[in-house]
């Protein structure tokens, strides 16, 4: 097994506490819940594939899930002190960050990929969709973007972890005043939003989907963002000072 | 030790987080063999060894491990073994699992017979595959042990390695350092526990508020440590007449009656005791009690750095 294997397999194994799983299995199958729901409770007029996907999962848990997963991966461990038995090996630090970026974009993903689609099915299988819209190729398109974000969303996490020992509160500042609310406010802010990347790639490739502001742009800026936030935990786990020192 | 062929060296190494000093302009260099690092708790022991194993940048001064620097330089772990003071493992790895690991990181051809070995070595073989949440402390010493001695280091790093562990295992491991030493491997240990380096090391470096309080032959170190000043508390028949004989006394530069004790300041530990028996037979005075007062590791500690 490769090094990044190993690192990935043993991130892997301590990612999927129990407690942690089913609290994410959870989290996992609210938009599921929430679709059986609207379906259950559907009334004649049109029913927005994208916007209840952009209200359920953009919004709400693919943040939440990607939070849990990319400051655990690898922010618990320098927190704990297990870091330290890899960090004391002849391994290049980059190495160590895109593991645990892809374990946590993977599990992320792993989860709400598939939730994202059932959710928009159970959706777009009601006969009164929006006029105009393709509801299953829009479901898939946002499925798309959802996969995208789970890695981009985990790789700033992991960042974070790493730059600060409360990455989970960062994180969550994050995710909840500066995308759901100051880049709402500020003109120009959104570039600076993976929710809006999400979007963007959802909208590039099913123009009914959902809108966003970025468009077609947000593939080059997840692209930015994604080697950005890799190269920064990088750097940053590079010169990371273990705590507990006299 | 000095040169090209020591392993461990600090140059005038400081460490000071925003305004507390740690480590405060401490210099060694260590060769093979087995050095103790001794100092109470909150010394400093953990930043010095935290440096040298890269894990934490120097303030001031300059850290080299094998004549490389240590900091931003993972490629030193090939020659290095750290075995950190925290227990942390993961506790769903096996012992084997995670020292597997340990060699499969290290890159060795074989990792599954190196983690045999080591886990041999540190005689855990009965226990490797339990899970490591089920060992007791000193079975969790062991395994960072194996984990740390897997690629067979030339230069080992163990803060408090004895913490947790029984008589038995003391011994086993102070038998598998002395042996890794004697294959010129160089091996810095910390420790608060005098006894523990007495038994161990070649030679210590004593530490105390960061500072290098001592260094050298231990037997070196426990002369300044036994001849310094002292004060003793004396129970006698007659302490007033046992006070002014001790006062012809040159070995005593005070004494003093306060609440039915004597107490007697000396100059050093042993010219008093061969002269107390003496001085109160001559005085006619029964010694009921003579005991030191202030033998504590810390006053030890700071009357050696004030000395320096």
């Amino acid at each position: 097994m490769t090094i990044f294997g190993e690192i990935a397999q043993i991130t892997l194994r301590a990612l999927l506490g129990r407690r942690r799983t089913l609290l994410m299995l959870l989290l996992a199958a609210i938009p599921i819940l929430v679709g059986l729901l609207v379906r259950a409770n559907a009334r004649p007029g049109p029913v927005d594939v994208g916007a209840f996907l952009d209200a359920i999962v953009i919004r709400v848990v693919l943040p939440l899930v990607a939070l849990v997963f990319g400051t655990a991966a690898l922010g618990s461990e320098l927190e704990d002190g297990t870091a330290v038995h890899v960090l004391t090996k002849p391994i290049r630090r980059s190495t160590i960050v895109l593991a645990k970026i892809t374990v946590a974009g993977t599990l992320t993903a792993a989860l709400l990929v598939p939730s994202t689609i059932v959710a928009g099915m159970l959706i777009a299988g009601l006969l009164n969709t929006r006029p105009g819209s393709d509801p299953i190729t829009a479901t898939f398109a946002i499925g798309l973007g959802v996969l995208v974000g789970s890695y981009l969303y985990a790789a700033i996490f992991v960042a974070l972890s790493i730059v600060t020992s409360r990455g989970l509160l960062v994180g969550l500042g994050y995710a909840l005043i500066w995308e759901g609310i100051l880049a709402g406010l500020l003109p120009g802010s959104q570039v600076f939003s993976v929710r809006e990347y999400v979007r963007g790639i959802a909208e590039t490739l099913e123009p009914s989907s959902i809108e966003s502001i970025v468009g077609s742009s947000a593939v080059a800026y997840a692209a930015i963002a994604l080697v950005t936030a890799s190269v920064i935990a990088s750097l940053r786990l590079a010169v990371y000072e273990v705590r507990g020192g006299e | 030790m000095s040169g090209p062929d020591a392993a461990l060296v600090l140059e005038r190494v400081s460490r000071w987080y925003g305004n507390v000093v740690a480590v405060n302009d401490v210099s060694f260099s260590l060769g093979p063999g087995i050095t103790g690092l001794l100092g109470p708790n909150g010394a400093g022991k953990t930043t010095i060894l935290h440096m040298l194993a890269g894990l934490l940048r120097p303030s001031a001064g300059r850290v080299s491990v094998g004549g490389q620097v240590a900091w931003r330089n993972p490629a030193v772990y090939r020659s290095v073994g750290l075995v950190p003071e925290r227990e942390a493992v993961h506790a769903f790895l096996t012992g084997r699992a995670f020292v597997e690991m340990a060699a499969r990181l290290q890159r060795l051809p074989d990792p599954r017979a190196a983690a045999a070995r080591a886990i041999t070595t540190v005689d855990l073989e009965g226990a490797a595959d339990r899970p490591v949440g089920t060992y007791s402390k000193g079975m969790r010493q062991r395994v960072k042990i194996a984990g740390a001695l897997v690629h067979e280091p030339p230069i080992l790093l163990l803060d408090e390695p004895f913490n947790g562990m029984d008589p038995r295992q003391r011994l086993h491991m102070i038998g598998l350092l002395r042996t890794m030493a004697e294959a010129g491997r160089a091996i810095l240990f910390s420790s608060h526990i005098l006894e523990e380096v007495e038994r161990l090391a070649d030679g210590v470096l004593v530490i105390h508020a960061g500072r290098l309080a001592a260094s050298g032959d231990f037997r070196e170190i426990r002369r300044l440590m036994t001849d310094r000043p002292h004060t003793f508390v004396v129970r006698s028949s007659d302490d007033r007449r046992l006070a002014a004989a001790f006062m012809t006394e040159a070995a005593v530069f005070g004494t003093e009656l306060r609440d039915g004790r004597l107490t007697v300041r000396v100059a050093e530990f042993g010219g008093f005791t061969r002269a107390v028996a003496r001085v109160a037979r001559g005085a006619s005075v029964s010694l009921f009690e003579v005991a030191p007062t202030d033998d504590s590791l810390e006053s030890v500690f700071a009357y050696l750095v004030s000395r320096r």
